[in-house]
């Protein structure tokens, strides 16, 4: 029998197997990429929003842009990326068998990179099998890709980065978000995704756990009701809500079945996810020669899958003789210093799952209602550095950085041409506003704020009224002169405003800055714009 | 009706072209190349097989050929999984009773 050889097979072609497989190419590897999917790019291409980071992690660029770029230079490296090919075995002296339409094929590697990346957990409830309920992937493919929108009225249930992100999405698809819900007590993803979708009206119900979806062939309403500190039902608590889709974002499962069959050493990990292979700071497991690179290693964001597939990368390189072991501790020390960026903060390694800190790592205040609502309250603003004094705010146009968690990102410091905006070289500190530089209104402080966060303050625009601009990413676009009304952090309607400028152009992106006049005692709290 | 028309970040979705097809009988449209499901999804379908011993409805689960949840007969092959096989002119899709087509169908 014949069996083709490569220096590397990846078994997976999302960001950390492509990252894999272009360090490897770009080292002067034979590479191949096997994903089972008709599609390259893993769970990239889904991803619409702008990603956190600072530059050497793609930041404030939309994850589908950078899957575009990730494809386009395995190409001009020769990285061969075949599609539906199932990897269904991977035996001694890596050999791996591969599903290729009706056919197995045999290949041989000297190294194999694992990039099966991570499968969606689920959990049961009476009617969960009802057509309506969906994973959180589901929506984004079908929306994201496809252009089709999963439903109506819609039921996110989970509060981390996925609910919040996926639960956005479905909005700008047009969807209604009913509610955001989840059993634990406090929002689990970033303040600033929660509030992007607090402020425009979607209730969020923490300690909050879903009874039933119920419907005769398909979903038409759920019931949620909440369960105390032991995570059992409240009794009286329940409530109905009439919609047509459940949406599940209840966490991530390492795929490591893979891994398994090769033999690998495997752990279950509660803090990687679950079960993992056990793997060096390379990402080699315990066979040497095979590699397990991004989510199946442990559940991280896809910019730290990234990383590590590049360091994976990198070491087969070094292992196979095609980089020197200087360039290889010169290429390693960036990577794991960039790594460990993505891995601090609030969210950060360290503090996962922790809930009782109160204070950020620069030592302000962590809005516990933040995590409790999903918005900051009026009087907790003052607080933080990147909100001007009430001082400043009275003498001219200032941005005003609503970002008060310690996320790894940077790219408000970057998109500022007048310094008005300091983070340091610790990319998880709170961005603060530099008192001696001067705002020019530019706005792209408020565009490159992933989180969209940042808003622009004018309380000076004209007797009686302020203006302010903000990040708007929705369908229709208001015009200029449009009258609606200003909602606050929590979705309240405040009153009137108009819209006084919109402005978009190809380096915002798709985001465009909406400015509104509102009343000036409004100045503080209006923070969007509703068209009537 | 569940087509996105307008999306604020998406320019376009790379659509092949539009085709008839059959789905229980009725005569739908779906753009070629998409998935099936997309297809049943856009024409408002959720129903795409009920379960051999309870007989409960199931639909799209994970969308992404995993669950196996909205298999369906295609073209007279059980067990089809609609979400990632791609849609042709002319395909016979039917709904899925246990391990056989649904007994009122066409």
């Amino acid at each position: 029998m014949m069996m083709e050889r490569f220096e590397v097979i990846v078994i997976g072609a999302g960001p950390a197997g492509l990252a894999a497989a272009i360090e490897a190419a770009s080292n002067g590897m034979q590479v191949v990429v096997f994903d089972e999917n008709s599609r390259p790019g893993g769970q990239l291409f889904k991803q619409i929003h702008k990603f956190f980071g600072s530059k050497e992690h793609h930041a404030k660029i939309r994850g589908f842009k950078i899957g575009e770029k990730f494809l386009q230079e395995a190409e001009t490296l020769g990285v061969k990326v075949v599609l539906n090919a199932s990897v269904i075995g991977i035996f001694q002296n890596r050999e791996v068998s591969v599903m290729l339409g009706d056919r197995i094929s045999h290949y041989r590697a000297n190294a194999i990179v694992i990039a099966t990346g991570a499968s969606e957990k689920m959990i049961p409830f009476a009617g969960w099998t009802l057509p309506g309920v969906i994973g959180a992937g589901a929506a984004q493919t079908m929306m994201n890709i496809h252009g089709i929108r999963p439903g109506n009225r819609v039921l996110m249930v989970g509060s981390g980065n996925v609910g919040l992100v996926v639960g956005f999405q479905l909005i700008q698809a047009g969807c209604k978000l009913e509610a955001v819900i989840d059993a634990a007590p406090r929002i689990g993803g970033y303040g600033v995704h929660a509030a992007k979708i607090a402020r425009l009206g979607v209730p969020f119900y923490l300690s909050h756990t879903i009874i039933g979806a119920r419907g005769a062939e398909f979903v038409e309403r759920a019931t949620i009701a909440e369960v105390d500190q032991n995570w059992q039902q409240v009794p009286g608590t329940e409530k109905d809500l009439e919609l047509d889709t459940i949406c599940l974002a209840v966490g991530l499962t390492p795929m490591s079945q893979l891994a398994r069959i090769a033999g690998c050493q495997v752990a279950d990990l509660p803090q990687k996810g679950g079960m993992v292979p056990v793997c060096n700071a390379f990402g080699e497991t315990s066979i040497p020669g095979i590699y397990a690179t991004g989510d199946v290693a442990g559940i991280e964001e896809a910019s730290s899958a990234m990383i590590q597939g590049k360091i994976a990368g990198a070491a087969i390189s070094l292992a196979q003789g095609y980089l020197s072991a200087e360039d290889f501790q010169l290429r390693y020390a960036s990577y794991d210093h960039s790594l460990g960026q993505l891995r601090e903060g609030t969210f950060g390694h360290e503090n996962k799952g922790r809930t009782d800190l109160k204070t950020t790592d620069d030592g302000y205040p962590l809005s516990q209602f933040l995590f409790r609502k999903g918005y900051l309250a009026d009087g907790e603003l003052s607080h933080y550095p990147g909100v001007p004094t009430s001082e400043r705010l009275n003498q001219e146009l200032m941005p005003v950085i609503e970002c008060i968690q310690n996320i790894p990102c940077n790219p408000c410091q970057d998109a500022c041409p007048q310094g008005c905006i300091v983070i340091g070289s610790t990319i998880t500190n709170l961005p603060a506003i530099n008192q001696s530089a001067k705002c020019s209104g530019c706005g792209m402080c408020v565009v490159s704020c992933s989180g969209q966060a940042i808003f622009l303050v004018d309380v000076n625009y004209a007797p009686g009224y302020a203006a302010i601009s903000l990040p708007y990413e929705f369908k229709p676009l208001p015009a200029v002169g449009t009258s609606g009304v200003a909602l606050d952090r929590s979705g309240a309607i405040l009153g009137e405003a108009e819209v006084i400028s919109v402005r978009k152009t190809a380096v915002m992106d798709e985001t465009a800055i909406l400015t509104m006049k509102v009343p000036v005692q409004w100045a503080m709290s209006a923070r969007f714009f509703k068209q009537l | 009706m569940y087509r996105i028309e307008e999306h604020p970040i998406l320019s376009a979705f790379p659509k092949g072209k539009l085709v008839k097809f059959a789905y229980d009988g009725k005569t739908l449209e779906g753009y070629e190349g998409e998935p099936i499901a997309m297809a049943l999804k856009a024409n408002g379908v959720m129903v795409h097989r009920y379960t051999s011993r309870h007989s409960q409805p199931r639909g799209v689960f994970c969308a992404i050929g995993r669950c196996t949840d909205c298999v369906m007969i295609v073209d007279g092959m059980l067990n089809v999984r609609t979400c990632i096989i791609p849609l042709q002119e002319g395909m016979k899709v039917q709904t899925q009773d246990g391990l056989e087509k649904k007994e009122q169908d066409d």
